[in-house]
């Protein structure tokens, strides 16, 4: 009842090739989570999926407590949403295109846009068609938060923001989800960005979502072990899974999930030598989750 | 406005530093840098710590992430919520000796040249002679 988006079993394919082939994802209110897939895996077919802009072929999408293909105009009004490259009527100045957006909504708060678009130095008087990737992003973004919607969902936000815009960005979605209780679902390759405003991470790879949880669960979950052997080196990492290997003589590098602290002494005890846990950021754990 | 401020909250982007790539979960960087200012008296006994607000907006990390480390911090008695004012040092700080040694702060990154010195089957002495001529060079003397 309170999860914000649930998906279960969720299945789209385009012609016969399935790009999601059973997603299952809980999000409850208030959290800030990260979409990661490598390019092709899905991740803009979910979020339309979510939005009720692509139809599912299988399982069951509900996203604000209603069917996601059907949702009702209240639930529309409750959510903020940028796609990628996102650029209609070119012939209408930024200002004239924040007006007739706001015009479809009764809850509009025009304090927080002007805000927004002086601080973002938005050029009002410029035609939508004239503006720069960077910028007509930025647009997209001020009209996605004007009606101060409950679910924000972003596709590759920032993926046309040069660095101070993208800290921008960052620091509103940070000052938003501090003062009240929304969701924002957003996909991105720029792990950094999403290690410091994400509290889950789900990550969509052959179809289905193979992690979602905690990113502090994650980090504490994937480890890389460098193991200095007397005799043989260890076939098997106890009850964690081996990503990746790498072995010259007696020392091996594996890099596993499903790692606890109580391995590296078992380990140690095992093959008779040092076994050294080496922690890894996102983006590393995210390069050996779907290699 | 200076007579006043021994008490007041820390500012948090000069007393909290954060490398979100690093691997270590930003909670656990917060947490060890306040257990870490505990054993240095960095952090002083009726020291309030900055809010969870202050500290997300300041290093913009996620708010969550912020009240993860304080509830940890308080959980192990290393802060104390005062109502209405926030998270303080309290007057008997629990620091387990032996633990938190401020040298704890360094121990990764002389793990790190031990690692690598041991890699190229450095010598250990001139490993240590190298070192102490580093840090010469490095003191105001």
């Amino acid at each position: 009842m309170n999860n914000i988006i649930r998906a279960q079993g969720v299945v789209k394919a385009y012609g016969k090739k399935k790009v999601l082939n059973g997603v299952n994802l809980d999000i409850g209110p208030g959290s800030v989570i990260g979409l990661l897939g490598r390019n092709g895996a899905g991740k803009t077919t979910l979020l339309k999926s979510v939005l009720g802009l692509l139809q599912i072929d299988g399982g069951s999408l509900v996203t604000l407590g209603e069917n996601a293909w059907q949702l009702s105009a209240g639930a529309k009004a409750r959510i903020g949403y940028v796609p990628q490259g996102y650029r209609p009527y070119p012939w209408l100045l930024a200002g004239q295109l924040i007006e007739h957006t706001a015009s479809f909504y009764p809850r509009w708060n025009s304090a927080l846009v002007a805000r927004l678009c002086t601080e973002w130095e938005l050029d009002l008087a410029a035609r939508v068609g004239t503006l720069s990737e960077g910028e007509a992003q930025k647009l997209a973004i001020v009209l996605a938060l004007g009606h101060e919607p409950d679910l924000m969902v972003f596709d590759e936000p920032v993926a046309s923001l040069d660095p101070a815009s993208r800290r921008d960005f960052l620091k509103t979605i940070l000052a938003i989800v501090a003062e009240r209780t929304c969701t924002v679902f957003f996909s991105t390759h720029i792990t950094s960005d999403l290690e410091r405003v994400a509290d889950t991470v789900a990550v969509l790879k052959a179809g289905v979502i193979d992690f979602c949880g905690g990113l502090d669960d994650l980090k504490d979950m994937v480890k890389r072990l460098r193991v200095r052997s007397r005799g043989a080196l260890p076939q098997d990492m106890g009850g964690a899974s081996i990503l990746s290997r790498h072995i010259q003589g007696n020392e091996g590098v594996f890099t596993v999930r499903g790692f606890s602290p109580s391995l590296q002494p078992l380990l140690e005890k095992a093959v008779g030598g040092t076994v050294e846990v080496e922690d890894l950021n996102l983006e590393e754990i995210f390069l050996e989750m779907t290699r | 406005m200076a007579e006043n401020e021994t008490n007041s909250a820390k500012d948090a982007e000069i007393w909290f530093r954060v490398a979100p790539g690093s691997g270590v979960p930003i909670y656990r960087q917060i947490f060890d840098q306040v257990k870490l200012g505990l054993a240095t008296d960095r952090w002083q006994v009726g020291d309030f710590m900055p809010s969870v607000r202050e500290v997300s907006a300041a290093l913009e990390i996620n708010p969550m992430t912020v009240s993860k480390a304080y509830s940890l911090l308080e959980k192990s008695g290393y802060v104390e919520f005062v109502r209405g004012l926030g998270m303080r040092i309290p007057v008997a700080p629990r620091v387990e000796p032996g633990h938190a040694s401020p040298e704890d702060a360094v121990a990764p990154l002389l793990r790190e040249v031990v690692n690598q010195a041991q890699q190229m089957s450095l010598e250990r002495e001139r490993v240590i002679d190298r070192f102490n001529e580093i840090w010469k060079g490095y003191s105001h003397e």
